[in-house]
């Protein structure tokens, strides 16, 4: 896993090489091929094991890691033109690129200092000129009749909006009382000890319509709950309600 | 014909309201003179704010100019307000940005290979940012597109010209002080050679 961490810190293959030159304490002048290959190759597999997808340049400079190393194993010296013998190292290609990867990593280390350095001084965003320029604003130039279908449309959302809104918050508000009464309900037979009561002592405000009929809605409720129990002798007579033994011994009774 | 102070006046009172870096050539037009007057005039402004130790200051931006804060005082900006702090570049984009700068104008295959990975994205995104921009085309085969650093990449980077870039030389002599092989590379190379012979 650390290896995966460590990706994110190689920008490319040359940035991986560097670090591995380095981090065996090797001049990149003087790089000793063999011992490289190999680690540069063991990362490479490793980071495969851990599922890392490598962009393909990683394989390009693998592969140019074994062909140097390969070279280095034959003879290192050629006849020139003149017949006098030339050394020649197969890694000098490698050492030149390498070289020209590490100036450009100082210069971007030396950019980020002075990004650094510049952003301290601050300057002010241009403001809206339009005032010195003395052009119209773009709304004026709108047709009157654009702009009517505009106000319309904005109107119109607006009231639907508003209808929404209405609606909403009168439903939340009838939820909510529900709930409240039929806990108002357990309160007032646990706190009383009653086992029977009248179904008008249950309504605190009897001339509203609206409370009677929640608390009526909060016992039908309680009753499918098996919590209490109502009976009605005659036709629009007094209502009986009675509180059922789960109301007593239920005390997790959810809110809701 | 216009004198100097007024000139300078109104140079102070057009920064003002531009906020933008304002171009030598916008000012010159204005007052039909020459462009070098009216770039020492922006020089001289220049100098009289530094010397004063002004709490602002002007930056030149490629033949350009604009008021900005000075730099000791964004501690006490901070503590009124706190700016919004640019993100700072990813190290590829900053790799890649290096080498736009210093080979410009330099073509994406050019970069590629000396970063030795694609750059099709950090370029995408370095030209978002509008730090670099293209500037033509190579006249090699298929034409590749020339890129260039822009002026936003002075603003950002605290350089008034491209020529204000630091000499490669002098970015690795600061160097060579905490890297080792980096020590002397006209040494190591001159090593290189002296072996090649050998």
């Amino acid at each position: 896993m650390s290896y995966r961490v460590k990706l994110n810190v190689f920008e490319g293959p040359f940035d991986l090489l560097v670090y591995l030159i380095e981090h065996a304490r090797m001049s990149i002048y003087d790089i000793k091929i063999s011992e490289i290959t190999t680690q540069y190759i063991d990362y490479v597999k490793q980071m495969e094991e851990a599922d890392v997808v490598l962009s393909s340049e990683f394989m390009v400079l693998a592969a140019e890691l074994l062909e140097i190393k390969s070279k280095m194993l034959l003879p290192r010296t050629v006849i020139d033109e003149a017949g006098d013998e030339i050394y020649e190292d197969p890694r000098t290609e490698l050492v030149a690129k390498l070289a020209e990867y590490k100036k450009f990593k100082a210069i971007s280390a030396m950019l980020e200092e002075r990004s650094e350095d510049a952003a301290a001084a601050l300057e002010k965003p241009q403001e809206d000129l339009a005032e010195f320029t003395g052009e119209p604003d773009e709304y004026l130039s709108l047709d009157i009749d654009q702009f009517r279908a505009a106000f319309e449309l904005f109107i119109q959302r607006k009231k639907r909006l508003e209808e929404l809104r209405e609606h909403h918050i009168r439903t939340e508000k009838q939820r909510i009382t529900t709930e409240l009464r039929m806990a108002g309900i357990r309160d007032y037979f646990r706190s009383e000890g009653l086992r029977e009561t009248d179904f008008r002592r249950l309504v605190p405000n009897a001339k509203d319509k609206y409370d009677i009929s929640v608390t009526f809605s909060s016992v039908l409720e309680m009753m499918k709950e098996r919590t209490l129990d109502a009976e009605q002798k005659k036709l629009f007579g007094e209502i009986k309600v009675k509180a059922m033994d789960k109301l007593f011994e239920d005390n997790t009774v959810k809110e809701n | 014909m216009a004198g100097n102070k007024t000139i300078k006046s109104a140079i102070e009172s057009m920064m003002f309201v531009w906020g933008e870096p304002l171009s030598v050539k916008a000012v010159a037009d204005i007052f039909n003179v020459d462009k070098k007057e009216i770039y020492d005039c922006f020089k001289e402004l220049q100098t009289e704010y530094e010397q004063e130790g002004r709490g602002i200051v002007i930056r030149e931006v490629n033949k350009s100019f604009q008021y900005v804060t000075r730099k000791e005082n964004l501690d006490y900006i901070e503590r009124l307000c706190t700016p919004v702090r640019r993100k700072r570049l990813s190290q590829s984009a900053l790799e890649t940005l290096a080498i736009v700068a210093y080979k410009q104008p330099v073509t994406k295959g050019e970069i590629e290979a000396i970063r030795g990975i694609r750059c099709d994205r950090v370029m995408e995104g370095l030209m978002k940012k509008e730090l670099v921009a293209e500037v033509g085309r190579a006249d090699s085969v298929g034409r590749p597109i020339l890129y260039g650093t822009t002026d936003e990449f002075l603003k950002q980077f605290g350089f008034e010209t491209l020529k204000d870039l630091p000499a490669i030389e002098d970015i690795e002599g600061a160097l060579a002080g905490d890297d080792e092989d980096a020590a002397s590379i006209d040494g190591v190379l001159g090593q290189l050679s002296l072996e090649d012979i050998g």
